[in-house]
């Protein structure tokens, strides 16, 4: 198909300027793909309507599977057919998102032969996104995808897509193996991720030092970010070298460290490690004089999630320190008593943030067997209204 | 009540779904309280039911579906699009 | 086919396939890192060994058609090896520093930029608006890269006082962590949804539907002899979530839909703690193809922070240090009765002191 394609003045105008054009990529695919000159197509309506033209539909997945596939329908197939129907593919991406030129030719291969051409290399999940199947292609691609060692992520109401940071791959400062834990998870909750039996989504990130390079703090049911216990570790001479080329210890480091606890007399760098709560800034300012300490493991954040429905919430510390080794038997051991009780009482739609804001942190605890600890609030509570139990004689 | 099989129990599920169609969307864990109220908590258990489950999505008679959250319901009819 | 004979629960590719033999060997053993330039980063291994990565910024949606491009720079220039970011850069791994000024040179020809390291503005995280999604109150791809044509020059520069995270998305469903970067474009519903009666009993059920609602505002009723509902429009907050539960609430509205922008949010635990966004400006209406008020409130946003912040300051560190009066009158921004907040907890946000500039 090389005809002209539809005439899109509104589009056309978001082919100028210096960043890339997101334009020009459906057009790309659009010179050899029908889907994709009618995504322009209806996309170009869109701009003059001040509205989308896509309605959902209930489909979502593919046999045996719920989660994996969006099912989209085109509120004006008449006018493009083509989009009629235009499903989306989550495809399981690779840890850390690392690629051989080889593996991603044969995705495009994949799609090119079943859908659009387009893709979002990645979605806000994390997975390979493939946009715009027909229904009939749905059981092909998938068969394609899987004889090629690829399977789909999760949507709905399972174990979404787990994802990480570029971990130890490419990083200093990982504090465990991100990549290995995700993979590892990933691959452990294969059932929990493609047949949904959750009151809702339920998001694993994992990041490897407080830096948080994926947002998990801010979007993950349970955020697993690296941290440590021991003290920084400190190559003197570099620091020396820092300042002599121009960091103002003093000002950068000493002044915005959060607990105060540095001292710089311009020779060394003294740091009162038990003062210490692992912000990372120091670090960052300073990679190649300081380090974190070698005594490495993860804090775990339970509960992050966006404003629907009862208000965004950030997550909240759990387990202040755990050792995050393969097989990670203690995470999964939490992982799976909060899908149990969460599971069992939860409402529709209902995140955990939310479901333990419902029924109290205390509570929750008491029902999962973590015990409470002072790492877990901010403060304590400053209302008397206590919830008094009725001890019972014979617990003791 | 002795110990149903896990296409017992299936069967029972879709028994359910098709009494509820157009009424109440069911979620899996629905299914599974519901079973366990049905067959008693000493013959079925929350790991019986998901085998029951996948049986009942593999066999194709039921399929998931979203409206805000996932649910087990009766296949569409056929053309009826979305 | 029977589901028995299909291939099924085989999960993602092990990525250790995928790393470079550099990576490899220096797995878990890295020594530190350093910014050579914008978009140009060298990983030291504590066996001596350099790893070279150029990032490079790209429109999240891409064609194979270019993903194919990427896969030939690679091959070219390091052994085929790459990955992205988490904020949809991607990113070439090379181990000959003397083949950089090349790559760099090619990427630039095929229109991609290098740079988006340190004290810059990175690639924005984005959702998938009018391109791919049924409850977008606005574009996503059309607003980010009218941004990103005019914030460019601190994509390719390291130029700001610190790190500058913009996220974009296009409902309050907020696909993404929009909720706490330094800026968030996001995508708001002003009108009740508009209730399809005719349809509504076949395609929804009714108790979910109510349920579904935060603020209690739907309510069952018998509209012309049919089972529906109603919706007390003083208590609805357009939160479209009635919509994602039943196709029949249209909430999308021409008219009324636009884009609001948050201020001062941060993942990062690095000197302060993780904070939320906060309100700057509650609506702008939509207006494609470029949306010039919403780039100008942010290019703004960003001049007047460039300005003012400490080296190291976020924007939300430099906002509580300043005050929020003085961030609304530098800005130029009116501060309404809209910024205060009436949910939930809402008197948490109310300031209880009098330390306040005068």
């Amino acid at each position: 198909m090389s005809e002209k394609l539809r005439s899109t003045p509104l589009l056309d105008e978001l082919e100028k300027g210096p960043w890339p054009s997101f334009v020009k990529e459906i057009k790309k695919s659009a010179e050899t793909n029908t889907m994709a000159e009618g995504t322009l197509g209806q996309l170009e309506r869109s701009y003059m309507d001040k509205i989308s033209h896509w309605k959902h539909g209930g489909l979502v997945g593919v046999m045996g599977y719920g989660g994996g596939v969006i099912g989209r329908y085109s509120d004006l197939p008449e006018e493009f057919p083509e989009v009629a129907a235009f499903h989306t593919y989550r495809v399981n991406q690779p840890s850390g998102w690392f690629y051989t030129s080889d593996v991603l030719r044969t995705l495009c291969d994949i799609w090119e032969r079943h859908g659009s051409g387009l893709t979002n290399m990645h979605g806000s999940t994390g997975d390979i996104i493939f946009l715009g199947s027909t229904t009939e292609a749905l059981e092909p691609c998938f068969a394609d995808l899987t004889a090629n060692g690829f399977d789909l992520g999760g949507s709905g109401s399972d174990v979404r897509t787990p994802s990480c940071c570029v971990g130890p791959a490419r990083c200093e400062w990982a504090c465990y193996d991100t990549l290995d834990a995700c993979n590892d998870i990933t691959h452990s909750y294969q059932d929990e991720l493609h047949r949904p039996a959750f009151p809702y989504k339920y998001k694993f990130k994992f990041a490897g030092c407080p830096n948080d390079c994926v947002a998990s703090v801010a979007r993950s049911d349970m955020s697993i970010i690296g941290t440590w216990k021991d003290d920084i570790q400190v190559d003197q001479a570099k620091v020396q070298e820092y300042a002599a080329n121009g960091v103002d210890i003093e000002a950068e480091i000493c002044r915005l460290c959060p607990t105060k606890c540095i001292k710089w007399d311009g020779k060394s760098l003294d740091i009162d490690n038990a003062e210490c709560v692992k912000c990372m800034h120091c670090i960052n300012v300073m990679p190649k004089a300081l380090r974190p300490g070698k005594e490495r493991g993860a804090t775990i954040l339970i509960g992050a999630k966006a404003p629907i429905i009862g208000g965004a919430l950030l997550s909240a510390v759990f387990v202040p320190f755990l050792e995050m080794e393969p097989p990670y038997e203690d995470l999964k051991e939490l992982a799976e008593a909060i899908w149990d009780f969460w599971g069992e009482y939860g409402k529709n739609r209902e995140r955990v943030g939310e479901f333990i804001q419902r029924v109290g942190l205390g509570n929750f605890l008491d029902e999962i067997g973590l015990e409470p600890v002072p790492e877990m609030v901010a403060h304590p509570r400053s209302n008397p209204y206590i919830f008094f139990e009725e001890e019972l004689e014979e617990d003791e | 009540m002795s110990q149903p099989t896990v296409d017992e129990v299936a069967e029972a599920m879709y028994d359910l779904v098709k009494v509820t169609h157009g009424k109440k969307n069911l979620k899996a864990m629905d299914l599974t309280k519901a079973m366990i109220e049905k067959f008693g908590e000493d013959a079925v258990d929350k790991k019986f039911c998901k085998l029951a489950i996948r049986q009942l999505i593999d066999s194709g008679r039921c399929i998931y579906s979203y409206f805000g959250g996932s649910f087990i319901t009766l296949p569409p009819e056929e053309g009826s699009g979305g | 086919m029977a589901v028995a004979d299909r291939k099924t629960d085989i999960g993602p590719p092990d990525f250790r396939q995928f790393l470079p033999p550099i990576i490899k060997k220096n797995y878990g053993k890295w020594a530190y890192h350093e910014i050579l330039e914008p978009g140009v980063m060298v990983h030291v291994g504590e066996s001596g060994d350099q790893l070279y990565t150029v990032r490079a910024g790209t429109p999240r949606l891409l064609s194979t058609v270019t993903i194919r491009q990427f896969a030939e720079l690679a091959d070219k220039y390091c052994g085929g090896h790459l990955r992205w970011t988490s904020r949809h850069n991607v990113e070439f791994l090379l181990t000959d520093k003397s083949k950089i000024p090349a790559l760099k040179k090619e990427l630039h020809e095929i229109g991609f930029p290098v740079g988006g390291t340190g004290n810059a503005i990175s690639s924005i995280v984005h959702t998938q608006g009018w391109v791919h999604c049924h409850s977008s109150a606005t574009d996503a791809s059309g607003v980010v890269k009218a941004i990103m044509d005019e914030v460019y020059p601190h994509f390719v520069n390291m130029d700001l006082p610190a790190k500058l995270r913009i996220a974009f998305a296009c409902c309050l469903n907020m696909c993404g962590a929009v909720h706490c970067s330094d800026i968030a474009v996001l995508g708001v519903h002003t009108k009740a949804p508009i209730i399809d009666h005719e349809n509504l009993p076949k395609l929804c059920e009714i108790p979910t539907l109510v349920a579904s609602c935060p603020t209690g505002a739907i309510r069952p009723a018998t509209v012309d002899g049919k089972q529906s509902v109603e919706v007390e429009e003083a208590q609805c907050m357009f939160c479209g979530n009635c919509y994602t539960v039943c196709p029949a609430m249209q909430i999308n509205n021409a008219d009324a839909d636009g884009i609001s922008i948050w201020v001062g949010g941060k993942v990062s635990n690095a000197r302060h703690e993780p904070m939320f966004s906060k309100l700057a400006i509650p609506f702008i209406p939509n207006n494609p193809p470029r949306w010039p008020e919403v780039v100008e409130a942010v290019v703004k946003i960003v001049k007047v922070y460039a300005e003012n912040a400490r080296k190291h300051e976020r924007m939300g560190e430099w906002i509580e240090r300043i005050g929020w009066p003085r961030f609304f009158k530098m800005t130029d921004i009116p501060f309404t009765k809209y910024h205060i907040d009436d949910f939930r907890h809402a008197g948490e946000t109310y300031k209880r002191s009098t330390q306040l500039k005068h």
